[in-house]
């Protein structure tokens, strides 16, 4: 399978703060991607880097075969929403096609106007005086309008109320359906329960590096929450990678990225869910910044 | 691109045409007026420069500070037109929305300024076309073409003063991705520079003539050029400006005694006896101008001055937009 975004040690420095430190990242061709991490990890960085808004002071990235580049036919594969919703608040949503149709080769007006038209966003108003989950969903309706085939969006359902964040997710799995493996999507949050539903492949940033990448079932798949006696984990971290132990006086947890069975029988092994995981390498990356950290490999 | 530019100016772009129309309408029936009132005078005066400076204003009072359009009209189009171009849409980030169109930021940039500086620059050839007009008549009145408020506010200059406005309110917009600050980098830098130019610059696009007359005589440039300095010159070289009270002290000991009321002044003293002692002396007079005819030239060179800086400011926005993140 063709990689939508492959980055290689990319690096944003802004000043004497890194925004982004050395990160590899993968992401296969038509999967949903979860970018995410705590405020201020880089994901917008990331994001504003693949849509060429912003270059990287080191390493690489390519998306969709090149680096990302000022030039009509790469931007022409490209839909981005900024996490502000940057729309002209004094035009309607109908001007914004409009000046889409005139942007863009592969435009559908069409497409935009349905959407719009079933979630009952009137065209003939001035966006600026929307609802912020209309403001959202006419952004995202004009992002897919242009027939990406890349999509990056960043924080999108951050301000949203929770109706408004379902329905802006179901538009987006309705696009996604519609371009038929054609799209590939990455979208940012800090929080992973709201894309748990859509997305299948996990990007994971803190502190400004990737503390995990890949596909979210092989993840899963991957890691074990580990119960059992307190006692030295030193013979288990000798063949597993402990991600994060958790201590009563009688018994430990550990969450666990396998390399091959656990042959204690002291411990049972449970299955772990993709917010358990998350946390747990979050709270890893948390402990850990200020200290270098050696940066995970990469999963699937 | 150009249908994102019309549907963004084509408000302003109404107000402006509306507001050029009443203009125009209040220029032309002005001047209209003026000009049958200019036949009447040319027949009395025919052509006697005198005559014509003792007509009192040609200009009826309530409109005499036309010309001032041309004036402010550049420094308001680069502050409502030039400084939020680009730092407007940065402000809002709406510069987002369009750089991930399928268009580059170099067209982008490229379609807007181009069609806003063209239209900054239709609209003073507009303004200054009609004032040119109306004050063609009252023209007649200034001893020079060159004086601030008259050079500047006809001709072609101020359409080269709109085009620097406008660059100057798109790169300052850029370089603090906001509006406020640039709006007030377009009052102060375009007042500041207008200054400095026509009070220091403008005098030294082409080197001054310097002619040297007889004391005795007199000398008068021809039609309304622009006097920089005049007065007189001694054997020594010694330059004194025009006054008694500058040219008494300097002169010969048996000169002054020629001038009348001054102590110690001998009889038969006289301005006459004056001039002739300061010549037996090997004085000379001078007068130091720009010829008349130098009117367009400098025209010229004033409106290249301010094109070239433009240029150099829309320049620099480019490389900023194209380099700089998002």
């Amino acid at each position: 399978m063709s990689t939508a975004v492959e980055t290689h040690e990319l690096s944003k420095r802004y000043r004497r703060v890194s925004a982004l430190t050395e990160c590899t990242v993968t992401v296969p061709e038509g999967r949903v991607s979860a970018l995410v991490g705590p405020n201020g990890a880089g994901k917008t960085t990331l994001l504003r880097i693949l849509a060429g808004l912003a270059s990287p002071t080191g390493g690489t990235a390519c998306v969709l075969g090149g680096a990302p580049r000022q030039d009509p036919a790469f931007l022409a594969e490209i839909g981005f929403l900024a996490q502000e919703i940057p729309l002209y608040g004094r035009f309607t949503a109908e001007d914004h096609i409009r000046i889409g149709a005139h942007m863009n080769p592969r435009w559908d007006s069409a497409l935009a106007r349905t959407r719009l038209a079933e979630l009952r966003i009137p065209l003939d108003q001035r966006v600026g005086t929307l609802s912020g989950g209309q403001r959202a969903q006419v952004a995202l309706a004009l992002t897919l309008a242009k027939r990406p085939r890349l999509l990056l969006l960043d924080e999108p359902v951050a301000a949203l109320d929770p109706l408004a964040r379902r329905n802006f997710l179901a538009t987006l799995a309705s696009g996604m359906a519609d371009a038929e493996g054609g799209l590939t999507v990455v979208l940012s949050s800090h929080l992973i329960t709201d894309l748990e539903r859509v997305c299948d492949h996990i990007v994971l940033l803190t502190g400004s590096r990737v503390q995990l990448c890949g596909d979210i079932e092989a993840l899963l798949a991957e890691h074990k929450i580990l119960v059992g006696p307190r006692k030295d984990t030193a013979p288990i971290e000798r063949t597993h990678r402990v991600v994060q132990t958790a201590a009563t006086p009688r018994q430990s947890t550990l969450l666990v990225r396998l390399s091959g069975p656990v042959v204690d029988p002291a411990y049972q092994a449970e299955d772990v869910t993709l917010e358990e995981l998350v946390l747990a390498y979050m709270g890893a990356g948390e402990a850990s910044a200020g200290r270098h950290l050696t940066t995970v490999g990469e999963g699937s | 691109m150009t249908w994102l530019v019309w549907r963004q100016y084509r408000a302003q772009g109404a107000i402006a045409v509306a507001l050029l129309a009443a203009a125009a309408a209040v220029i032309l029936a002005d001047g209209l007026q003026i000009a049958s009132h200019w036949h009447t005078i040319l027949v009395t005066c025919a052509g006697n420069s005198t005559c014509l400076q003792q007509q009192g204003p040609l200009v009826n009072g309530v409109v005499s500070d036309l010309p001032y359009i041309s004036l402010i009209v550049p420094v308001v189009l680069g502050m409502l037109w030039g400084a939020p171009l680009v730092g407007h849409e940065l402000e809002t980030r709406t510069s987002e929305f369009a750089w991930t169109q399928s268009v580059t930021r170099t067209r982008w940039l490229t379609v807007k300024v181009g069609w806003l500086l063209l239209a900054a620059a239709v609209c003073l050839g507009v303004i200054t076309t009609l004032i040119t007009w109306w004050a063609g008549p009252g023209n007649a009145r200034f001893a020079s073409a060159f004086e601030p408020g008259h050079f500047d506010t006809q001709g072609i200059v101020p359409i080269g003063y709109a085009v620097f406005a406008m660059a100057l309110g798109i790169a300052a917009g850029t370089v603090a991705r906001r509006t406020l600050p640039a709006i007030a980098v377009v009052l102060g830098g375009f007042i500041g520079l207008r200054l400095v130019i026509s009070d220091f610059l403008r005098q030294h696009y082409m080197a001054a003539v310097t002619k040297y007359y007889s004391v005795t005589g007199s000398f008068t440039p021809r039609g309304q050029a622009w006097v920089l300095a005049q007065g007189a010159v001694s054997r020594t070289g010694r330059v004194v400006a025009t006054g008694w009270g500058d040219l008494y002290p300097a002169l010969p000991a048996s000169c002054q005694k020629l001038l009348p009321g001054t102590p110690g002044a001998k009889s038969g003293a006289s301005l006459d006896a004056v001039f002739s002692c300061m010549r037996a002396h090997g004085w000379r007079g001078f007068v130091t101008y720009q010829p008349a005819s130098r009117y367009w030239p400098f025209q010229g060179i004033e409106t290249g001055i301010y094109v070239l800086l433009a240029a150099a400011l829309v320049a620099v926005t480019f490389v900023i937009i194209r380099t700089r993140d998002a």
